[in-house]
């Protein structure tokens, strides 16, 4: 009893920090109707800062704290202005979640080149000495993130409830058209619910520092526990931010005490999960009702780039020379490498961009049935001698099952709540990959899966790897463009575009989502297989979460559905590093940098920017696209 | 207005294409449609008319299942609609146009018109993904229809530019030639000239015209009287909730209860 009391206690400190972030997550998705994922990123930046002013540069804690929040909130309301408020007018809202992705992999990236990979500690702000209640020790750090969380709830309360400046958030929360016809500045609000969401999680990330190693990344731990947490409780109101939060550092601490370590997360995802199937708005409904999202339509869908055909085909030669020619010229391995896995990666960018580019379906898990079949190939081939063909085959049945299962889920929801499901089906998958030693070796990955080979040719070398996953990427895109050009992508676009309308023109828009998916997963499976094969290794971090936001950066700055746009990301985030060893450090940064910077400024992505510079050498592309449908008209 | 409903009920004819039977449905307390029932024969324009709110939206979306209703029956070339989704609805051939000009953003003209050709492909995805020579025929004779289909509408100079590029009356246009192209067995046009000028409400007229030389069934809710007697061979009026008359244009024009309801209680023949 008194084990569990003392339990509950630790789970209610941890829940308190949940619920802060939670509460960052209900302020700007009420106000813009968006969610900002990039919270933890701030929250770790706060710590990192007040790390350095405290202890490295030896402030006094009561100077260096509040100095590191304000400079985190400085920060936070300069990247806000620069990125988040312009993205809201541009952009989706589901782009708008992903780019807020790729701001907190900018933050992280950003911390990576300054503080390094190494992890920090920081000192309680009162003395290690714990305070006792009887029999039960209380750390006194607790009491601050008790009583800091209080003062933050309380205030944001007030604030918005009592104050005339709550009173426009709210204005803007339920009706942003109206707010701005009533002469509120709504951008201005915008900034300020975001920079509000930055002074939280600041407070939230200094506070917590103390009882916890501070590393790069642990940012994405804290956006992950917020917004798991906030959909839990019911992201759009804030007694269920605080709810979801304070229930999930319990049940995640009550898990790890009494169950396993290594599956409290999972524990956590599939109560989220649940919740999502039951609940999907939360246990906890809100009082303003679900606001009509007008921003959406009004927001021109962005026009993919399309290559004339006269242009395409002497391309497309022109591409497959040079590539069938790449090994013979390029002797470097550490290229041909990169080469290989930019290939490998593709595979899965292909079937990423069936799924989000043209049927618009947000996955934020895709990595996850990467993991998936190269789990299961890797295992198979290791534990069976299966053949890497089968072991293939047998990796995408297994995702393909884990597939259905999902769909059941992701099949009913849209947007936010899709992006998140996708995204606690990857978190998922991490912590199994971390959690079943006995398949996947654990953190430290699964040794010894031996190379591709098919019928006792052995493909060990990059030189031959290059040519299979040459030869695997031209039949995908091959395929691929012959469904996507005719009725299918078509269904697929009338589907992402106006769901309602597709299904009066008698399209199976559930048919055509669900087949969609099943594409990108067997790709996404094949590709985890091949990058397993490839590497002989397999570690949880190759196919994380991680892995998975970064596909979605090489998506994004490739250009979405154009199918080929992926190669180009991809090429770019993996060779880059490869070729200049000493910004290997800035990858991090820069795949969340190129990711935002592709949002607002470049929407057709660098495929798209190609396109236009090819066409304006040639010539103007009406003319061109006209010669070609007049002579197919003819051939009727 | 029972015996109304009798009397329409009694002329239906075997082979209406569409026979909506005391179809009821209420929002709270409030019973947004009272026992409708009429029907549309082959061959015809049907138009459904009647003062805002009367319910016309409301009909075709309780008729295409978008919403439930409470009471009532539907059926389309003899089959009852009841539990159908409205994929299966348009799949059997009921094709519907929204109030609001709904053309996929994203999308070329030419491509949008395909869209509708989705209904009657015969090709899957695999054999696309295959290029299959069917599937590649198919493709070309889709977009060969869709170019007629953007000719009839003088719509073909502009069948590569992004549909919401398009004037609000082309994209009107766009809209109703894209159902077309579903070859649908009923045609129902939710407001088609709403927004329109009266060079394009001409333009819907004539094609209109065509749909019905076409001998496409068509019911269409619209509040352009003009244009209703000029296209409609059959008018139902709707006023809160039911029906308050039925008949040809030229009788529905000299209705007493009708110019009531229409231009309240003033002396003014509809034009």
């Amino acid at each position: 009893m008194l084990e569990f009391l003392q339990i509950c206690i630790g789970g209610l400190v941890v829940g308190s920090i949940y619920a802060a972030i939670a509460l960052g997550f209900s302020l700007v998705y009420r106000v813009t109707g968006a969610i900002n994922l990039s919270q933890g990123g701030f929250a770790i930046v706060a710590a990192m800062i007040g790390y350095t002013l405290g202890v490295a540069w030896g402030w006094p804690l009561w100077l260096a704290i509040p100095s590191a929040v304000a400079a985190t909130v400085g920060i936070g309301v300069a990247i806000g202005a620069f990125t988040f408020v312009p993205a809201l007018e541009r952009l989706s809202n589901a782009n708008v979640l992903m780019l807020t992705a790729g701001l907190l992999t900018m933050i992280e990236g950003v911390a990576l080149v300054v503080w390094g990979s190494q992890p920090y500690a920081m000192p309680p702000f009162s003395g290690e000495a714990p305070l006792e209640f009887g029999p039960i020790r209380v750390p006194t750090q607790a009491f601050w993130v008790l009583g800091s969380t209080a003062v933050c709830i309380t205030a944001l309360w007030w604030l918005v409830a009592k104050t005339k400046l709550g009173k426009g958030l709210r204005a803007c929360a339920e009706n942003p058209a109206a707010a701005s016809l009533m002469g509120i500045n709504v951008p201005r609000m915008t900034l300020l619910s975001f920079a509000l969401a930055t002074l939280i999680a600041a407070i939230a990330g200094v506070i917590v520092a103390p009882t916890t190693s501070l590393q790069f990344d642990t940012g994405r731990l804290f956006t992950i526990s917020g917004f798991v947490a906030a959909a839990i409780g019911g992201i759009a109101s804030f007694p269920g931010a605080i709810i979801g939060g304070l229930f999930l550092g319990l049940v995640t601490q009550l898990a790890t005490a009494y169950i396993s370590s290594l599956f409290s997360t999972a524990i956590a995802l599939l109560i989220l999960l649940a919740v999502l199937i039951w609940r999907p708005h939360g246990l906890v409904q809100a009082v303003v009702g679900k606001r009509q999202d007008t921003r959406d339509e009004v927001k021109a869908v962005a026009h993919a780039a399309k290559l004339p055909a006269s242009l395409a085909w002497p391309l497309a030669a022109l591409a497959l020379v040079t590539a069938a020619h790449i090994p013979v010229v390029v002797t470097d391995n550490g290229i041909l490498s990169g080469l290989v896995i930019a290939g490998i990666l593709f595979m899965t960018l292909m079937g990423l961009d069936v799924l989000m580019g043209y049927a618009g379906q947000v996955s934020l898990g895709q990595a996850g049935f990467m993991a998936i079949g190269g789990y299961t190939s890797g295992y198979l081939s290791i534990n069976y001698e299966l053949a890497p063909l089968l072991a293939i085959v047998a990796g995408i049945g297994v995702s393909l099952a884990c597939a259905l299962v999902l769909s059941v889920v992701t099949l009913r929801l849209r947007g936010l709540y899709l992006a998140l499901a996708t995204l606690a089906f990857g978190l998922l998958i991490d912590s199994c990959a971390v959690g079943f030693l006995d398949i996947t070796g654990g953190p430290s990955g699964l040794v010894g899966i031996p190379s591709f080979s098919v019928a006792g040719f052995e493909f060990a070398t990059p030189r031959a790897m290059f040519y299979v996953v040459f030869a695997l990427d031209a039949i995908i895109f091959v395929a691929l463009t012959g469904a996507m050009r005719s009725g299918f992508g078509r269904a697929l676009k009338a589907i992402r575009s106006d769901q309602m309308a597709a299904a009066a023109l008698g399209i199976n828009t559930v048919r055509y989502k669900l087949a969609a998916f099943m594409i990108s997963v067997t790709l996404a499976s094949l590709s985890g297989s091949m990058y397993a094969f490839f590497f002989n290794f397999l570690s949880p971090e190759m196919v994380g979460t991680g892995r998975s936001l970064e596909l979605v950066a090489m998506l994004i700055v490739g250009g979405e559905s154009t199918l080929l746009g992926g190669l180009f990301g991809a090429l770019l985030l993996t060779l880059l590093p490869t070729v200049f060893q000493p910004l290997a450090i800035y990858k991090t940064f820069a795949s969340g940098a190129l990711l935002v910077a592709s949002f607002l400024y470049l929407p057709q992505g660098l495929y798209g920017a190609v396109v236009q510079w090819a066409i304006r050498l040639v010539g103007s592309p009406r003319e061109a696209k006209e010669s070609t449908s007049e002579t197919s008209a003819r051939a009727l | 207005m029972t015996a109304l409903n009798a009397q329409s009920e009694a002329s239906i004819g075997e082979n209406s294409v569409l026979s909506v039977r005391h179809l009821t449905k209420s929002f709270g307390g409030l019973k947004a449609i009272d026992d409708v029932t009429f029907d549309v024969a082959p061959h015809q324009v049907t138009a459904m008319i009647g003062p805002n709110g009367a319910g016309k939206t409301t009909v075709f979306n309780l008729v295409t299942n978008i919403l439930s209703k409470d009471a009532g029956q539907v059926l389309f070339l003899g089959r009852d609609l009841a539990g159908m989704s409205p994929v299966k609805i348009a799949d059997m051939g009921l094709i519907r146009t929204f109030q609001s000009a709904r053309v996929f953003p994203g999308m070329t003209a030419i491509e949008n018109v395909m869209v509708g050709g989705h209904r009657l492909a015969s090709h899957s995805g695999a054999s696309e993904m295959l290029w299959l020579k069917a599937s590649r025929n198919e493709e070309r004779r889709v977009l060969g229809r869709a170019e007629q289909m953007l000719e009839l509408v003088g719509l073909a100079p502009f069948k590569h530019t992004h549909a919401t590029e398009l004037p609000m009356g082309a994209q009107k246009l766009l809209e109703v030639i894209r159902a077309l192209m579903a070859q649908p067995k009923l045609l129902c046009l939710d407001e088609p000239a709403a927004g329109l000028n009266d060079t394009e409400t001409q333009e819907l007229a004539n094609l209109l015209r065509a749909i019905r030389t076409l001998g496409i069934p068509v019911l269409i809710v619209e509040h352009n009287m003009s244009l209703v007697m000029n296209v409609a061979d059959h008018v139902v009026v709707m006023d809160s909730g039911a029906i308050i008359a039925a008949g040809a244009p030229s009788e529905i024009q000299k209705n007493s209860r009708v110019i009531e309801a229409y231009l309240g209680g003033e002396n003014h023949a509809a034009s």
